[in-house]
């Protein structure tokens, strides 16, 4: 409550002080927690993200085993040599760790007769030819060896193996139920570490066939072509897509058992098992802290810009709202010393009209001279007060835009003429001088021209010294535009201040309008040419004197 | 609004609707066009004075004898099943019928009944084998010639089978590669054919006291059939042959040394497909020649006038006479036109009249049906191609979605005539071409040779050429062009999504062939010995695996860009149910729209309407979706 007495407005530092305090805490904080968290983060991906490269790096494995090996069906048997050699060419190149493919071309029959195969019954698989194909070196990409080479050559256990798997899955094959697709993939498919063994999947009509050719010699004695691939895998040429690069310094493709003693505090290692033919395998991720530290720091420090960009701008807001606070009050200032100004000035003409009437009042009888002298006084002070009554009301009508604008021709030099008189009449030290060039009469508002070339005259005058009262208005007509200027000598407008002087109830402290101004004056101005359409603006130099130049348009 | 604005209202919607309706064409439900009468079986007595004919009633199937003259009808079975797979006039007034039956037990009975409905009497029973009448001529008014597995199962033996008493006797046993067996005029059993599966052996006795001999062989390529025997010359066949022709002839065949003896009538641009013998005047009375349309011949006087007569009653309408009196007075013919399933009729020659028996499919109304035009083309490499346009009603012929239809295959065409989904399709709006494509029968044996081989090749090319010839017609909307098929057509349908997406904006497949590889595969036992025809048709997967997997859909399925409509009835035995599975996984995957459907083939007429009016609707609606918006 003091303070306010003593200024009219509230100002804290402390409250201020504790503000800032508090939201840098604040920042300071979120800082340290946001480390925290990227820390726990990237441990945590550390762990979760080994999924993630190991889904990726066996991508074309799973393509290769769903999409790419069922494609050996749509031949349903058929498969020679050179298709089979076509087939497998794309797939050795597609596929980097398929390394060598043996494709036995098959037959199944309805009697007692391979000696290359497996009987059951009446129902006999048996090959008739094998091949092989690999990927040698980089530039052949395949080689065929021929059937009798490799007989001999291959052990047959993994073609004994599917064909047995095979006629195990006829005889068990219930005939009413059409089996699933899954049912049948995974009985026509054997997956045994780093090789695949698959038989193109017939349909269900020829499995019936094949059930009764278990049981019965067919009349027909049906002969049905069956194709088996065998895939040899090496999980070491499997591609690693390390999707996090900048997670794990190293992934490699190591034997399950693998597990190396100079894994030190200074490193941080994890794995994840290969499935399918894979499975006697793993991938081993592992970097070293300091590799780690960085990717925290290039994890945190996005979460720490933005943090203090966020504090930044809270610090921003802050500030301007104290400088709004500081506007607030400086207006608030200017009011109360407008009432101030505003009260003297009423004051001088009603204490002097008071006197006056007392004097009358209490004389017993008045000289003719006195009568004239008292009269004179009444009207003088009765017509300041109602000037500055007029002032005021103009100026709020003129703000409020309450007026509308007289279009009257006007005569430059008469308007200009008779207002040096009314100026030198009241002034007679006042020097004021003028010139009009290029138009003579144009159409405007007289009575705000008047108001306005008052005032800027009651200025001039004003803020001279006693010896340098003199204004000189020059009127040109230039470009369909009317610029007037009022350039006086005197005591000049600082550069600091040149920006407040139309602002309403703004003064510049000085001697030369300690009582009698209200500050009114150049924002009316302003308000005046604004409303007829022009613009003013000022040139001053201190001690040397002020130009004030008003542009109107020139209709005529 | 005011009472006079509100009547100004009414009356503009009456104009609206009142125009609307001049143009538009009401929609006739899917299973309309499917409809089809049980086959009615008219036969008529010897003597032309009673008509007999099964019937249909609740599901219970009996036979019913009427009096031409008076219009009497008795009712001669009461049975609860429809179980009667023939019946025939064995006097002039007493029937033989035949049941049969697939259950636990085979049961196949022979039964005599006299034409009032009494004396009935069963002839014969016999649990494990099938009968099937070979010549339904009486022989000696007493002797029925009939085929049946009664020996072996696996084989058909000839039999003649007294109507008297059920006696049966063989007269020639089957070796087991006979397909056809042929009689003479006096029901002598003179001719059989034999088949490898490739190639047909005509065997030739003189008398049936003789053993067979073969006189001729030809390749599936070559047609030879034989129409009647000669009654006046010794030793000769009338026969429909294109040996060391391209088109069908008919022909004297001598059956000593099996060479063609005289040509009774050829054209080099006529194809004959049928040939009509009287027993009675016992003289060939016409062929029957098919361009797009069939027509007769006629190489008997008095036969063009019998025709003739009948064409004025029936005229634009194709007839087939069914059965007729010993007199050739009372007849029984089965008619149809591209608007019309068709109708049976009873007309009598010697007074003219014709009367309807019955509708094959009486929900059709033939003025909302449209009219099948034959169109021609040619093609890239020059070779004439044939085909059948129809519009939907009321339209002009311009800018028109077009739904290309190509048909099943190998070995087959389409001809004029009545068809339910050409009509199914035209009544929705859509103009329907149907192609016959090289390979398509009924154009001669080069022809037919040149589609070998050439799925996927010439053959699509033929039906891209057929679709840009439309278009620059003006008949069909570049923009709005569909292809569906079934069987075979269904593998063109995708082979074109592949290989040509451009000019079709949808492909549909109804039970398609998807991939040669497994069509082969499919082929059962039984039929193994055709499987080189197969192979010289399609390709053969031993030597030309490449070339089948190159034209095989299956395979290129990375290729559709296309929407796909697919169907497949996974209980069919001649498919790999796996294929289209995995084509539509595929196509799934790579979001091309494919919208699948199984279907099931029942026994039951309304469960198997009901699946055909989902598939036919999805159809439509897969079609509508593509061709009708924006």
């Amino acid at each position: 409550m003091v303070s306010e007495k003593d200024s009219g407005y509230r100002k804290n530092f402390s409250l201020i002080v504790t503000f800032i305090g508090l939201v840098s805490a604040i920042f300071i904080l979120s800082l340290f927690l946001a480390y925290k968290f990227s820390k726990k983060n990237i441990e945590n991906d550390f762990v979760s993200a080994k999924a993630n490269v190991l889904e990726e790096s066996i991508k074309p494995y799973n393509d290769f085993f769903l999409n790419k090996l069922p494609e050996i069906s749509f031949y349903n048997g058929y498969l020679d040599s050179t298709t089979a050699s076509k087939f497998v060419d794309t797939i050795l190149i597609q596929y980097p760790f398929i390394t060598k493919v043996v494709f036995y071309d098959t037959e199944v029959k309805n009697e007692n007769y391979f000696d290359d195969g497996i009987n059951l019954g009446n129902f006999s698989v048996g090959m008739k030819n094998v091949y092989q194909f690999s990927s040698v070196g980089r530039g052949e990409k395949r080689k065929i060896i021929g059937q009798s080479q490799v007989k001999n050559n291959t052990t047959l256990e993994n073609f004994n193996t599917v064909t047995f798997k095979l006629i195990t899955f006829v005889q068990k094959l219930d005939t009413t139920i059409v089996p699933s697709q899954e049912e049948l993939f995974s009985n026509f498919t054997n997956i045994q570490s780093n090789r695949i063994d698959y038989f193109n999947i017939p349909s269900f009509e020829i499995l019936k066939n094949y059930k009764k050719m278990v049981m019965n010699k067919l009349e027909d004695e049906p002969v049905y072509q069956q194709d088996m691939l065998s895939f040899e895998l090496d999980p070491n040429k499997i591609k690693i897509n390390n999707t996090r690069p900048l997670l794990y310094q190293s992934v490699k493709i190591v034997p399950v058992t693998y597990d190396p003693i100079d894994t030190s505090s200074e490193y941080v290692s994890g794995e994840i098992t290969l499935g399918g033919p894979f499975s006697d395998y793993k991938l081993f991720f592992i970097s070293s802290k300091s590799f780690i530290k960085s990717e925290i720091f290039s994890y945190f420090l996005p979460i720490a810009a933005l943090l203090l960009f966020f504090y930044g701008l809270l610090m921003l807001v802050g500030f301007l709202i104290y400088r709004n606070l500081n506007i607030n009050h400086k207006m608030f200032k200017l009011q109360y010393d407008f009432i101030t100004n505003l009260t003297h000035e009423f004051k001088t003409p009603v204490s002097v009209i008071k006197i006056a009437g007392n004097n009358i009042k209490s004389a017993a009888s008045l000289s003719s001279k006195e009568q004239q002298m008292y009269g004179r006084i009444l009207d003088e002070e009765a017509d300041k007060l109602n000037g500055l009554m007029n002032k005021l009301l103009a100026f709020t009508q003129i703000e409020n835009k309450a007026i509308t604008l007289n279009q009257d021709e006007v005569n430059m030099e008469d308007f200009i003429e008779s207002t040096i008189e009314a100026h030198t009449l009241k002034h007679p030290d006042f020097n004021f001088t003028y010139e009009v060039t290029g138009f003579k009469t144009f159409i405007t508002d007289p009575v705000l021209l008047g108001s306005l070339f008052d005032n800027l005259a009651e200025n001039a005058y004003k803020y001279s010294p006693v010896d340098h009262k003199k204004l000189h208005i020059t009127a040109r007509l230039i470009k369909d535009r009317i610029v007037l200027r009022f350039k006086d000598g005197g005591i000049g407008i600082p550069s600091s201040e040149i920006n407040n002087i139309f602002k309403k109830f703004y003064r510049i402290q000085n001697r030369y309008n300690q009582n009698g101004s209200v500050g009114l004056g150049l924002a009316f101005c302003k308000e005046l040419v604004n409303f007829m359409n022009g613009e003013i603006s000022v040139k001053s130099v201190v001690d040397r004197g002020t130009e004030f130049k008003i542009v109107l348009p020139y209709n005529n | 609004m005011t009472v006079e604005k509100k009547y100004i209202w009414l009356v503009l919607l009456a104009f609206f609707f009142a125009c609307n309706t001049g143009n538009k064409v009401a929609v006739i439900p899917v299973n309309d066009f499917f409809k089809s009468q049980d086959k009615a079986s008219y036969r008529i007595s010897p003597d032309g004075k009673s008509l007999s004919y099964l019937k249909l009633q609740d599901k219970k199937q009996n036979l019913f004898v009427e009096d031409i003259a008076s219009g009497k009808i008795v009712q001669l079975t009461k049975l609860q099943e429809k179980n009667i797979s023939f019946h025939s006039w064995v006097s002039n007034d007493e029937l033989i019928y035949y049941k049969e039956k697939e259950g636990v037990r085979f049961q196949s009975d022979i039964f005599i009944i006299n034409s009032e409905g009494k004396d009935e009497r069963q002839l014969s029973s016999n649990a494990k084998a099938r009968i099937r009448v070979l010549e339904d001529q009486l022989i000696d008014n007493k002797f029925l010639l009939v085929l049946s597995n009664q020996r072996d199962s696996t084989v058909s033996d000839v039999y003649r089978l007294n109507v008297r008493d059920g006696e049966m006797q063989i007269v020639a046993q089957n070796p087991g590669n006979i397909t056809n067996w042929m009689t003479d005029s006096k029901g002598k059993l003179r001719m059989a054919i034999s088949s490898d599966g490739v190639n047909e052996t005509f065997l030739y006795r003189e008398n049936e006291a003789q053993k067979f001999k073969a006189i001729i062989t030809n390749n599936f390529k070559t047609t030879l059939f034989p129409v009647a025997f000669s009654e006046n010359k010794p030793n000769i066949v009338y026969a429909v042959s294109d040996v060391n022709r391209d088109k069908n002839a008919l022909i004297e065949l001598d059956c000593i040394t099996g060479k063609e003896k005289s040509v009774l009538f050829a054209n080099d641009t006529l194809n004959v497909v049928d040939a009509q013998y009287s027993r009675r005047k016992g003289k060939m009375e016409y062929v029957v020649g098919e361009t797009w349309k069939k027509q007769k011949h006629y190489l008997d006087d008095t036969a063009k006038l019998f025709y003739e007569k009948l064409d004025k009653l029936l005229p634009k309408t194709e007839y087939r006479v069914i059965d007729r009196d010993k007199n050739e007075n009372v007849f029984v013919i089965r008619t149809f036109t591209d608007r019309n399933p068709g109708s049976y009729y009873l007309y009598i020659a010697a007074t003219g009249k014709l009367k309807k028996l019955s509708d094959n499919n009486s929900a059709i109304n033939e003025d909302q049906m449209c009219e099948m035009k034959p169109i021609s083309y040619t093609s890239r490499d020059g070779l004439k191609i044939n085909g059948y346009l129809t519009l939907p009603l009321n339209t002009d012929a311009k800018n028109l979605p077009l739904i290309v239809l190509p048909h099943n295959g190998p070995g087959q065409r389409n001809t004029w005539g009545y068809n339910a989904e050409v009509q199914f399709f035209a009544n929705r709006g859509y103009a329907v071409m149907q192609i016959n494509y090289r390979g398509s029968t009924g154009y001669g044996k080069n022809f037919y040779a040149a589609g070998f081989k050439q799925w996927g090749g010439k053959i699509q090319d033929d039906i891209d050429d057929g679709v840009k010839w439309l278009i620059n017609q003006k008949v069909a909307n570049p923009k709005k062009i569909a292809i569906y098929g079934s069987g075979f057509g269904g593998y063109i349908a995708m082979s074109a999504a592949i290989k040509s997406p451009q000019l079709y904006k949808c492909a549909a497949s109804n039970s398609g062939v998807l991939n040669l590889f497994s069509y082969l595969n499919s082929i059962p036992p039984f039929l193994k010995s055709n499987l080189q025809m197969f192979y010289e048709i399609v390709g053969n997967p031993i030597t030309e695996a490449d070339y089948m997997s190159q034209v095989s859909p299956l395979f290129h399925a990375d290729k559709i860009n296309i929407p796909i409509f697919i169907t497949q009835n996974i209980k069919d035995p001649r498919i790999n149910t796996n294929d289209a599975l995995r084509l539509v996984k595929e196509l799934k995957k790579r979001n091309v729209p494919v919208t699948y459907f199984e279907k099931e083939d029942s026994h039951f007429v309304s469960k198997r309407e009901e699946s055909r009016q989902k598939v036919y609707s999805a159809l439509e609606q897969f079609l509508d979706n593509n061709l009708k918006k924006k």
